[in-house]
């Protein structure tokens, strides 16, 4: 079953350490506390690196990392799909990155 | 009980790891020179760059601050400088005769490049020579002035090889070591978390002049930094966004007070008791951050990459780390230290943290790195504006 690692117990999205594909089961364990953990189902294809959610997260919400906001939902994200940069945009850096 | 390492102690007490006659060009001019005497002698090590000719104000003083910077390394037992007029080369011969090493200036005009080749060469051949004698001396581990920065990050830099620097970070500044760290830009999104590190009021509010300073540079051109920073390798690699890979590049930092702040002209004082953890203004481009670094007095560097990055320096050891399992394998030829096996949490923070610490005290004792071995001599002067 592939792994994924979350930062933070308030983190949004789990990283995943092995290449993930769509339908998989990713046991997402704690770096703060490694025996805790949560099973995710992925929605989509993941690459090692890459971010699972971890929760339904709304478009406008912020999303956390390190239990602080690493960007913007652009779009509705659902649970266990990838999130990244066609869905995700940083808050930082002048108005051009809110759109 | 204290650590030692066998360094080279040069003449101003300062201690080095390597043992290089460097050959420093002044100006683009003085390349095919420069180059031409590296070729003639064996030992030599040759920075060609391509700047040095109509820079003025802070950017000039800037260039000479890394070029004699880079002179006076301890990483470096003499230097031979070429420039194209006598005048600016002096300047720099000046600040790097200081430290009390050999230092001789060859001027191009009124001679042409051959006969400055053979004129730098005889006195390249004397300084190769007398370098070749100098001998390693067991000497503590807490004169050694260090530098970290990751390069093609990714989200394992943040999960794993980052966290585990900071463990030889705490050990180096616990020993009375000193450290340094930069990337200002790239602290975007952790800014404040690097802001309550250090160690005075004063301190704080440097650093935070430095960071918006640079960052309203940024802000001026207006555009969408996607791709740039975070670069493309970076995306690929997992990172979204800058506060997601500043997140990530402040774990290597450790758990030690910031206790010192340079501005890009700012010398390294050595703190003359305990260690010394600081912060330098720099860009993140990886070969511009390492070359001020090692002008500031580095003669070590820890590097973290993700995706590979394979940059090096021509005088100070560059170490690279990868926790990405795939970048170990795909690119083996460049990474000193695999510590991945971190990433599936089959080691502890603190193995991955003393996999590299011992690693790095071989290095320092001697042993070449890959990018060493590699050739890989990124010598990459950060230019601020316009020459004139």
């Amino acid at each position: 079953m592939p792994k994924g690692l979350i930062h933070s117990k308030d983190d949004d999205v789990c990283v995943v350490t092995n290449d993930v594909k769509k339908g998989d089961e990713v046991i997402c364990a704690y770096l703060e506390n490694p025996s805790s953990y949560v099973i995710i189902k992925s929605e989509d294809d993941i690459p090692l690196g890459h971010k699972i959610a971890l929760r339904d997260i709304k478009k406008g919400e912020k999303v956390l990392k390190y239990s602080r906001p690493i960007g913007v939902a652009i779009s509705d994200i659902r649970k266990g799909e990838h999130v990244h940069t066609h869905n995700l945009k940083s808050l930082r850096w002048g108005k051009w990155q809110s759109q | 009980m204290a650590v030692t390492i066998k360094g080279y102690i040069r003449e101003n007490g300062a201690v080095g790891i390597r043992n290089h006659v460097l050959i420093l060009p002044l100006d683009d001019l003085s390349n095919s020179a420069a180059v031409g005497v590296s070729k003639l002698i064996r030992g030599t090590t040759v920075i060609p760059h391509p700047y040095g000719r109509l820079q003025f104000g802070r950017d000039l003083d800037l260039f000479f601050h890394i070029l004699a910077g880079t002179g006076a390394n301890p990483n470096v037992a003499g230097v031979i400088i070429i420039g194209i007029e006598e005048n600016w080369a002096n300047k720099v011969a000046d600040e790097i005769a200081k430290t009390g090493k050999p230092v001789e200036v060859f001027p191009i005009e009124g001679y042409g490049d051959l006969r400055t080749i053979e004129r730098a060469s005889r006195k390249a051949l004397e300084m190769v020579q007398d370098a070749s004698e100098k001998q390693r001396t067991e000497v503590d581990i807490s004169s050694i002035v260090m530098s970290i920065k990751c390069g093609e990050s990714d989200t394992t830099s943040g999960l794993a090889s980052n966290p585990a620097v900071g463990v030889v970070v705490d050990r180096m500044v616990d020993q009375g070591a000193t450290v340094m760290f930069g990337e200002t830009s790239e602290l975007t999104g952790a800014e404040d978390i690097v802001a309550d590190k250090m160690a005075t009021p004063e301190l704080r509010e440097k650093f935070m002049k430095i960071y918006k300073e640079y960052v309203d540079i940024i802000q001026r051109e207006g555009v969408d930094l996607l791709g740039s920073q975070p670069t493309q390798g970076n995306i690929k690699g997992g990172l979204s966004t800058i506060e997601e890979k500043a997140l990530g590049n402040i774990q290597k930092l450790g758990h030690r007070k910031v206790n010192c702040v340079l501005d890009y002209l700012d010398p390294l004082n050595k703190s003359k008791d305990g260690g010394t953890l600081c912060f330098v203004n720099t860009s993140s481009a990886g070969a511009e951050a390492v070359t001020l670094f090692a002008a500031k007095g580095s003669v070590i560097h820890l590097f973290t990459t993700g995706q590979g990055n394979v940059v090096g320096h021509p005088i100070i050891p560059v170490i690279k780390i990868t926790a990405n399992p795939k970048t170990a394998s795909q690119m083996s030829e460049h990474i000193d230290v695999d510590v991945s096996d971190l990433l599936d949490l089959k080691i502890s923070l603190e193995e991955a943290g003393e996999r590299i610490y011992q690693y790095m005290l071989r290095v320092m004792n001697g042993r070449l790195t890959r990018a060493e071995v590699l050739q890989h001599d990124e010598f990459s002067p950060i230019k601020l504006y316009i020459s004139a």
